[in-house]
């Protein structure tokens, strides 16, 4: 049997909590996975995909502005997790593991993915009650609000990884699959990777309109034509 | 297996950053074969920084592309030597380099010179306020042996080859408005002009120049005119891209070890540059008293001793440190009895600050950036105030910068902001663009507490022992910091259109020193210049107490750590010794100094 893979529909099944995942996007082709729509997670199960795109939509939920899973953050943790960042790149694995002081930084057994994946697991129901996905969103809030004050080693890694993955997503440059149509570069006004401001730079107060453009060269729209474009105006 | 012996160079250089290449100029020049010893790779301004692809906040801001890989070497940490050092498993607090140019390719471009008073540091305050000023046992003060009219030509000619720009505050003992006016006399002036400012800096020079202060720009390697260096190399106008730390600059618009100095040697016939080649050890002879070369794993890993007749240690601090240890170089510091001295007076940078948050009417364009982008003052660095009712040493230059908008990093919010959520939406999007701040850059005294040895049970890929670093700010760095925060904040409190003031320390009273978040990359110490050898390894030339034909450079050198940036001074320090190294040494080797 045929089945045709959606990850936004996967993730439109979060809409508990009043949050659409799918945003509609202008099909501009940023990068070599620019419509990841119909490809298969390359690390996430669904579910932690769901369970995702649940936090990171409580970490950066939608305004004006995009949610977090809206912007592509799911689409970038997945393949943040799939490649060297995820398998430990960066990162000194040898043992002995111990608890170290905070001051002493990341001491978890675990690559950033490894990470990811026993949380989810771990925290999902931990309580007995409802998965993350099936709560509503004042319980999403909760859920999100108790994890990012525990007081477990492990999970306050989970958390402090999680939130860092959210803000990658919304903030690096859309070739990694996230910011997507520079949501959030639209949002604070940052014009992106192209950048000679020798005659800007004293000429004081001035704003700077130019629509963010990122390492693939494809030019936004500008703050303005971004809301309308998503008919997000008012 | 037994290492493969090369033929016999004159000069061995481990490292090619700032000061392996100015050792490679200046000696290659002079007629001695060198080879250096680079662990990393090649790479070039105009094929691995050219923007835009180099303009990538993820992979070089928040992913370290540019820097070394804990994987193959780092360090484990702990406050105080109760506790059970543990591996930096992710680099943080600091960023050493790796491949040709070192961590000078992803430096901001500050680039100061030591004041007089930082140079004599025990002397200033002994001759000003009495011995018992300095009379802590939690603190070892030391001069460099070294002083600022010695040190003077050669602090100006690192200036001409980074083409540094500013304003000279004292020239030839004439005070200049404009300039710093605390700084030690200058023979010339900066061979470039200063940087334009942005509205964010000039509110910071504006409020203190109100409270009486005299502001100036922060001199900088971003250049500010098209410019030719002494050894020929062609620099450009910084286009204030906002993409200087951490990352390479493909415009060749921020001086670089790469385009500065490399390009200019890498054809002459003195001069090898082998990449891949990680140092395992400095080799000794059987007397001990001299080095015979150096022991690498060269691309293939395999085992190569090359011999050598002069061995400059030209690594990232710490590595040096680290080198001689595992090389049984000189004598480990040991805490209990205060003996010894590899490894003693490890210092860092004590930072505190005020952001401030603008008013509707200012527009920052926090993107506009460069790395030396700023205004300072200097009534607050070491012997430029009256410490006697305060009790404590040291100081910083207090500015404010603006090097970067990039929204990874760049998320200003009001103090008591959700650190998620929609009402931290809001604020981001809101304060992007008004946000400013003020800096103390403070200084770090050493302390017979904090230091440098081997690791006991975690060892990098090539099987050797960790360093392990046990630090905390000292009591007097904490005093200093809680003051220089306080003149941070009237500073702020002075400035135009401000809504908000958060305060913040480093070192504030009971937090300890964290090797998290990212503070600098300005490690000192472990392997200082002096001209004792019971509290310095190296003479006042760089060279080495015990093997005289070693020779060291960089931040490792110094005693205790200015309120500066450290480029400026270790580069003085640097082109000090190669001139001593030519004009005496090599006509006739052997100690520049009886110890």
């Amino acid at each position: 049997m045929v089945t045709q893979f959606s990850r936004r529909a996967i993730l439109a099944h979060i809409g508990a909590a009043g949050v659409s995942a799918a945003l509609p996007v202008r099909a501009i082709a940023q990068n070599a996975y620019a419509e990841l729509e119909g490809r298969p997670w390359f690390f996430l199960t669904d579910d932690e995909a769901r369970y995702l795109a649940a936090v990171t939509d409580i970490f950066i939920p939608e305004d004006e502005f995009p949610s977090a899973s809206q912007a592509g953050v799911v689409d970038f943790i997945d393949l943040q997790l799939a490649g060297p960042y995820g398998r430990g790149a960066g990162l000194y694995m040898e043992g002995p593991f111990r608890e170290g002081e905070p001051t002493q930084g990341y001491q978890a057994e675990h690559v950033p993915a490894a990470l990811i994946r026993r949380g989810i697991a771990e925290t999902d129901q931990a309580d007995g009650g409802l998965k993350l996905v099936d709560r509503d969103a004042e319980g999403r809030r909760a859920f999100v609000g108790s994890l990012s004050q525990s007081e477990d080693v492990f999970q306050s890694a989970f958390y402090e990884e999680l939130l860092k993955l959210a803000n990658w997503g919304y903030f690096a440059d859309p070739i990694y699959g996230g910011n997507k149509d520079y949501a959030g570069w639209e949002m604070v006004g940052f014009p992106g990777a192209h950048a000679y401001y020798t005659s800007f730079v004293d000429d004081h107060n001035r704003p700077f309109d130019m629509p963010p453009k990122g390492i693939a060269h494809v030019p936004g729209q500008g703050p303005a034509q971004f809301l309308r474009t998503n008919g997000r105006e008012g | 297996m037994a290492a493969r012996t090369l033929p016999k160079t004159d000069v061995v250089i481990i490292g090619s950053g700032w000061t392996g290449l100015a050792a490679a100029y200046e000696l290659a020049q002079a007629g001695q074969r060198c080879v250096v010893l680079e662990r990393g790779k090649p790479r070039h301004d105009a094929t691995s920084f050219a923007g835009p692809e180099e303009h990538d906040d993820l992979k070089y801001a928040h992913q370290y592309g540019h820097m070394m890989d804990v994987r193959e070497q780092t360090l484990t940490f702990r406050n105080n030597s109760d506790q059970t050092a543990l591996p930096m498993r992710r680099l943080g607090s600091f960023l050493p380099g790796q491949g040709l140019g070192g961590a000078g390719i992803h430096w901001n471009g500050q680039s100061w010179r030591p004041l007089p008073a930082d140079l004599e540091m025990r002397s200033h305050y002994v001759e000003r306020y009495g011995e018992q000023f300095l009379d802590d046992d939690d603190m070892t003060v030391q001069d460099w042996g070294v002083s600022y009219d010695e040190l003077e030509p050669f602090l100006d000619f690192y200036e001409k080859v980074a083409g540094i720009g500013g304003n000279a505050g004292n020239l030839n003992g004439e005070i200049r408005d404009g300039g710093n006016p605390f700084e030690g006399p200058r023979s010339e002036d900066y061979p470039n002009p200063a940087m334009k400012q942005p509205v964010a800096t000039t509110l910071f020079a504006e409020g203190a120049a109100e409270l009486g202060y005299k502001p100036f720009p922060i001199p900088s390697a971003n250049m500010t005119r098209a410019y030719e260096n002494p050894y020929g190399a062609q620099l450009h106008p910084c286009t204030y891209c906002g993409f200087c730390e951490r990352f390479g600059c493909g415009y060749y618009a921020k001086a670089d070890p790469i385009i500065c100095i490399y390009d200019r040697i890498r054809d002459h016939e003195n001069f090898e540059i082998r990449f891949n080649s990680w140092v395992m050890r400095v080799d000794k002879s059987s007397d001990g008293k001299t080095a015979t070369g150096v022991t690498y794993l060269d691309e293939d890993g395999r085992e190569v001793f090359q011999p050598a007749d002069i061995v400059c240690m030209n690594a990232y601090g710490l590595w040096n440190v680290h080198l001689m240890l595992v090389s049984g170089l000189g004598t480990p510091y040991d805490p209990q009895s205060r003996t010894g001295t590899v490894g003693r007076n490890y210092a860092y940078q004590t930072l505190a600050g005020a952001n401030v948050l603008f008013d509707e009417e200012i527009i920052t364009n926090p993107f506009m950036g460069a790395g030396a982008l700023g205004m300072a003052i200097d009534e607050f660095n070491t012997g430029n105030y009256d410490a006697a009712e305060l009790g404590f040493v040291g100081g910083g230059y207090i500015g404010s910068t603006q090097t970067n908008g990039r929204p990874i990093g760049h998320q200003p919010t009001p103090p008591d902001t959700p650190a998620y959520g929609a009402e931290w939406k809001r604020a981001v999007r809101e304060y992007y663009s008004r946000s400013g701040g003020v800096l103390l850059h403070g200084s770090s005294v050493a302390s017979p507490n904090n230091y440098l040895d081997l690791d006991p049970t975690y060892v990098d890929a090539f099987g050797r022992p960790l360093l392990r670093m046990t630090f905390d700010f000292p009591e007097n760095d904490r005093r200093m910091a809680q003051w220089g925060q306080a003149r941070a904040r009237e500073i702020a409190e002075a400035m135009g259109h401000v809504e908000t003031i958060a305060d913040w320390n480093r070192a504030a009273p009971g937090q300890s020193y964290s090797i998290v978040p990212y503070q600098t990359t300005h490690n000192t110490g472990g392997a200082v210049i002096g001209t004792d050898p019971a509290t310095s390894v190296v003479n006042r030339y760089g060279q080495m107490w015990d093997h005289h034909n070693v020779f060291v450079f960089g931040a490792c050198l110094f005693p205790q750590n200015l309120g500066y940036n450290p480029t400026g001074p270790l580069m003085g320090l640097a082109y000090w010794t190669l001139h001593y190294m030519k004009t005496d040494y090599l006509e006739n080797p052997r100690p520049l100094m009886d110890a």
